[in-house]
């Protein structure tokens, strides 16, 4: 009875083993999509400032117009414990950091809610709802349109559209940034699971 | 629990950023950049005077500053201090080595991935084999 007992222990701690190594494989496949993935947002960006800076000339885009007076970040990430989770919080009024418009935040929870669909399916979903949008109310719209055109505005009145497109893309990178950054975290949970379940079983 | 790590909790925290001039006025555009009263920035941008010693100095503010959540440094300034990257295992602010222009993303480099590739050697599966 109890050899039997012992017997399905046994087999269950070989299958949260086994659940465990899938869990780092599938972050890891995660993280090298995503990381690839960032690569495209990153290049299309370098690509428009450097169209940009062609139209508005050099001199217009530069780092020497950076903003150096004092001025909060219009887009954050909050964290909590777990794991370590992060949420990107975009275009806040860089007056007032601590009011959130709704809409500018960016939900992560379902890359963790949906574990059972595979890491491709996860990012194809995800990318599927950034392209729907989904209504947003009006208020918040002008108030992200506001700080865009704030930050926008270092590099004169009249920018060029490409360097609003570069703005779009680098918000899509740091979109993915703050999903790599999760996906960081769970892989690193995984192996230490991983490592755990090796050491119990030397 | 005097070993226990400093997590902040919900609120809003900086993206702190070590890079190439485009990469950061890209990121600038996006909302990223801070400047506070004494008009310490959140990023540095890394050129070819830039020293190694300034790239280890920003590196160790950033990691150690409170209000910064995730650190973005691009891989091939992440090379020039490999061995501070490696060694730092927090888990904030997070670490992400991204591409340049001229240096694309290498996995081989990256320190999470380095961290973790000892399960997918030959050593490894031969040590559980045994």
């Amino acid at each position: 009875m109890q050899s039997s007992e012992n017997g399905v222990e046994s087999r269950n701690g070989v299958a949260e083993s086994e659940q465990h190594i899938l869990n780092f494989l599938d972050s890891v496949d995660s993280y090298l999509i995503l990381m690839e993935t960032l690569s495209s947002a990153l290049r299309q960006g370098w690509l428009e400032l450097a169209s940009a800076r062609h139209s508005m000339g050099a001199s217009r885009v530069n780092s020497a117009l950076f903003d150096l007076k004092s001025h909060h970040a219009s887009t954050t990430v909050q964290v909590n414990d777990d794991l370590p989770q992060f949420k990107l919080c975009k275009w806040a009024s860089s007056d007032d950091p601590e009011k959130y418009s709704e809409e500018a935040k960016f939900e992560e929870d379902e890359l963790f809610q949906n574990k059972s669909d595979g890491p491709r399916h996860q990012h194809q979903e995800l990318q599927e709802k950034r392209r729907d949008g989904g209504a947003s109310p009006v208020g918040t719209d002008n108030q992200a349109q506001k700080e865009r055109s704030k930050t926008l505005s270092m590099f004169g009145t009249l920018v060029s559209p490409k360097l609003r497109a570069t703005q779009l893309s680098f918000e899509t990178a740091l979109e993915m940034l703050v999903e790599i950054s999760n996906t960081r975290a769970s892989l690193l949970h995984a192996y230490d699971q991983v490592q755990k379940d090796r050491t119990n079983t030397e | 629990m005097a070993n226990r790590p400093q997590i902040r909790t919900s609120n809003s925290a900086l993206i702190a950023m070590i890079a190439d001039e485009d990469t950061i006025t890209g990121f600038l555009l996006a909302g990223v950049g801070n400047v506070d009263l004494r008009r310490k920035t959140n990023y540095l941008i890394v050129d070819s005077k830039t020293t190694v010693k300034q790239i280890e100095d920003a590196f160790k503010e950033f990691t150690t500053r409170e209000d910064i959540a995730i650190v973005l440094i691009s891989q091939y300034v992440a090379n020039m201090i490999r061995f501070l990257v490696d060694s730092y295992n927090k888990p904030i602010p997070a670490i992400l080595e991204i591409p340049s222009k001229d240096h694309p993303y290498d996995p081989a480099h990256d320190s999470v991935l380095s961290r973790v590739k000892y399960l997918f050697s030959a050593e490894s599966v031969a040590s559980g084999r045994r």
